[in-house]
């Protein structure tokens, strides 16, 4: 199923990730969040290199 | 001396929406399409006058001055999953865009202040041209434009013509009038959305199983507050020049109204005259399918109805309803699940 990020109205809040069913974004929307880009901090690739980060690389 | 057909015309639009108010688009973000009405969107100057002075020694005018641009057009066009997913997404205002290609998912609802956002919907970009080049006849952009109303008709019959779209915008009275630079891009290849694929629910009922609709209409108007466009510093249709007319700054909507109303075979098994009296509220859902990658959902997500009128269509006993959108406090007034396979509509 397709996830999407989302940001609460005036910014007041941290982004979730939601299904992206209307039955779920619809009332977000009506509730004012809004749609972002995924947050640089909840990313899997390192924007330099590309390399997948996993739980045991700095272990 | 060589005539120009009206058929040349060409039009092209924003399918991303512009990054301001004021900001031209670039052939790069638009799409083309062809259209049903004539009707071509011409800036229009409102000039005043000196008339009124005194000390001239006469009451007519000695000069003339350039007031402000005023532009919009309507777009009439046969439905399809492509205009459909655009006019909502511009319409409306609030999107959230998933999906890979070919099945982009554009969910839509209205833009709600109250609750952060923007009092402003997604501007775009027009242009028409007719020959550009060298033989140029028509070659113009009209910049900050925003759909002011949509709306859908669905009919009985076997045609394209019976499932249609209009689509009226106005703009901020920014107009490149020669010389755009823009190229037109090549047509898009639209996927049809016939009344013969219709699915329809209201307020309990379906309306298709039982073979009992007739047609329908719905559609939504922003009633954008065009005058509260001008206001101190909203800019000239040159940058810097005082002489030039001014322009709007922005495009707030006004009091918006969503409307539905159908015509449906009525017979003794009928509910609408007891749910008309009773206030019955419900839901109407609205389906008008190509393919699993192609497809427009509206729904509203309350309503009652507010006209019930028993008539005939073609000799056959038949009811026509209006009914009034209502906002529910989760849902809101309207959504709209809108699927094509075109990436980046008003992104």
């Amino acid at each position: 199923m397709d996830k999407v990020w989302m940001k609460p109205p005036f910014g007041a809040g941290d982004p979730k990730q939601v299904d992206a069913t209307p039955e779920i974004l619809i009332p977000l929307m009506v509730a004012g969040w809004s749609q972002i880009e995924e947050p640089i901090n909840t990313r899997v690739n390192t924007p330099a290199g590309d390399e997948e980060v996993t739980g045991h690389v700095h272990d | 001396m060589s005539t120009t057909r009206l058929q040349e015309v060409q039009i092209c639009f924003g399918k991303g929406k512009q990054t301001d108010i004021a900001t031209a688009q670039a052939a790069a973000v638009m799409w083309r399409f062809t259209k049903l009405n004539a009707a071509l969107a011409n800036p229009k100057l409102a000039t005043e006058n000196d008339a009124e002075e005194y000390g001239k020694g006469h009451e007519f005018p000695i000069a003339t001055y350039k007031t402000a641009w005023d532009v919009g057009g309507t777009l009439e066009k046969y439905l399809s999953a492509e205009i459909a997913a655009w006019a909502m997404a511009f319409g409306l205002g609030k999107v959230v865009k998933t999906g890979t290609t070919p099945n982009f998912v554009y969910t839509c609802t209205p833009l709600f202040p109250a609750n952060g956002d923007a009092a402003e919907l997604p501007y775009f970009s027009f242009v028409e041209q007719i020959r550009p080049g060298a033989g140029v006849v028509l070659d113009r952009q009209a910049v900050g434009c925003a759909v002011e109303s949509w709306q859908i008709s669905v009919g009985s019959g076997p045609g394209r013509a019976n499932s249609k779209i209009s689509v009226e915008f106005a703009g901020s009275g920014r107009v490149i009038d020669t010389a755009t630079g823009i190229t037109m891009p090549a047509a898009t290849v639209e996927k049809l959305l016939p009344s013969a694929s219709l699915t329809l629910t209201i307020n309990g009922v379906d309306y298709v199983t039982s073979k009992n609709i007739v047609s329908l209409e719905t559609g939504w108007k922003n009633n954008i507050r065009m005058d509260a466009g001008f206001f101190p510093g909203s800019g000239f249709q040159t940058a810097g020049d005082g002489s030039t007319g001014a322009i709007r700054g922005r495009l707030e909507f006004g009091n918006r109204a969503g409307n539905l109303k159908f015509v449906a075979r009525y017979d003794s098994t009928s509910l609408e005259y007891a749910k008309l009296k009773a206030q019955t509220t419900g839901t109407a859902v609205i389906t008008l399918t190509f393919d699993a990658n192609s497809s427009l959902q509206i729904t509203w997500q309350k309503l009652a109805f507010a006209v019930v009128e028993i008539g005939e269509t073609d000799q056959i006993l038949t009811v026509a309803v209006e009914c009034t959108p209502l906002y529910d406090t989760t849902n809101g007034v309207i959504s709209v699940v809108a699927k094509c396979g075109i990436d980046a509509i008003c992104q």
